[in-house]
């Protein structure tokens, strides 16, 4: 597992982007975003980010009704029972829930972009994206998603550091979106968390 | 178990307690990995099975630590379900029948 690499919610408002700064827009960037105690949430994004986030629905669609044994395919549908002579639970149990694990997928794909459409322009190129909780839970899967699917392209181990970057790394704009979405990711667990029992 | 030898020939064994000595409930087990946030898994565990933040936490670093933790446990149906319902939040799980 990795750690989550952002700062604990200090109150139902907090940011992690540092203010004060028109910063260039940057996959790296942290996030920018505001979150009440019911697990609202309201993200600001820089059109990069945009960019970014309309193109992971794009690329999870090919993954999810791609028919290859992609290994990024296979973690996001992995079989359930351990034991290799159990194949015809297996079988079954597949033939019940895959069709069930897809169609909510791709549903939630359908509602990032959704979100994203609505969202408003602010300051010209920047746009505001309003989230009730049960969208940020939508968030939430289709970022672990993204990550799943990225991190095993990208060979994440237990001992990467995503926030280390080389300068002429050939993957390092793939490196730098998987390591904002896993700041995005970990702000809106931040904020669920919030709406949980301690 | 020994039959009582007086007991009417109508009544049944009590099937259910056979049932409950022999049959061990299956278990969930969810297996570590390097992508998924601890903070994400314990929120995962506490949304879908209602345990408390510590049971998830503690959880959780079980399976950061050991590499697998068992979850949750029950019977076939139940546990396909949950099975099921962590493999849609993207957690890798699966399931098994103690030997």
């Amino acid at each position: 597992m990795s750690p989550a690499y952002t700062p604990m919610g200090s109150g139902p408002r907090w940011s992690i982007r540092r203010e004060g700064r028109d910063e260039p827009p940057d996959h790296c960037a942290p996030v920018r975003f505001k979150s009440g105690r019911d697990g609202t949430v309201s993200l600001t994004l820089e059109p990069a980010e945009v960019e970014l986030l309309r193109d992971v629905p794009e690329q999870l669609r090919r993954l999810y009704e791609s028919d290859s044994d992609d290994p990024a395919r296979e973690r996001l549908f992995p079989r359930a029972y351990l034991d290799p002579t159990e194949e015809g639970s297996e079988e079954q149990w597949q033939a019940v829930v895959y069709p069930e694990l897809l169609r909510d997928r791709l549903e939630g794909l359908d509602r990032l972009v959704g979100a994203l459409d609505r969202g408003r322009s602010i300051r010209g190129r920047r746009i505001e994206v309003d989230l009730p909780p049960d969208e940020v839970n939508v968030w939430l899967a289709v970022l672990n998603d993204a990550r799943l699917a990225f991190g095993t392209r990208l060979g994440v181990s237990d001992d990467t550091d995503i926030y280390r970057f080389v300068p002429d790394d050939p993957l390092a704009l793939e490196k730098a979106a998987y390591a904002w979405l896993t700041t995005l990711q970990g702000a809106l667990v931040e904020t669920m968390l919030g709406t949980l029992p301690d | 178990m020994s039959r009582l030898t007086t007991a009417p020939l109508e009544v049944e064994e009590p099937e259910v307690v056979e049932v409950s000595l022999t049959d061990k409930p299956w278990i969930v087990v969810v297996w570590n990995d390097p992508v998924n946030l601890m903070s994400y898994v314990v929120f995962v565990l506490q949304k879908l099975f209602g345990y408390s933040r510590e049971k998830a936490t503690r959880l959780m670093l079980e399976v950061h630590q050991d590499g697998k933790a068992v979850v949750s446990d029950g019977s076939r149906e139940k546990c396909e379900a949950d099975v099921a319902r962590l493999h849609a939040h993207g957690l890798w799980a699966t399931m098994e029948h103690p030997s």
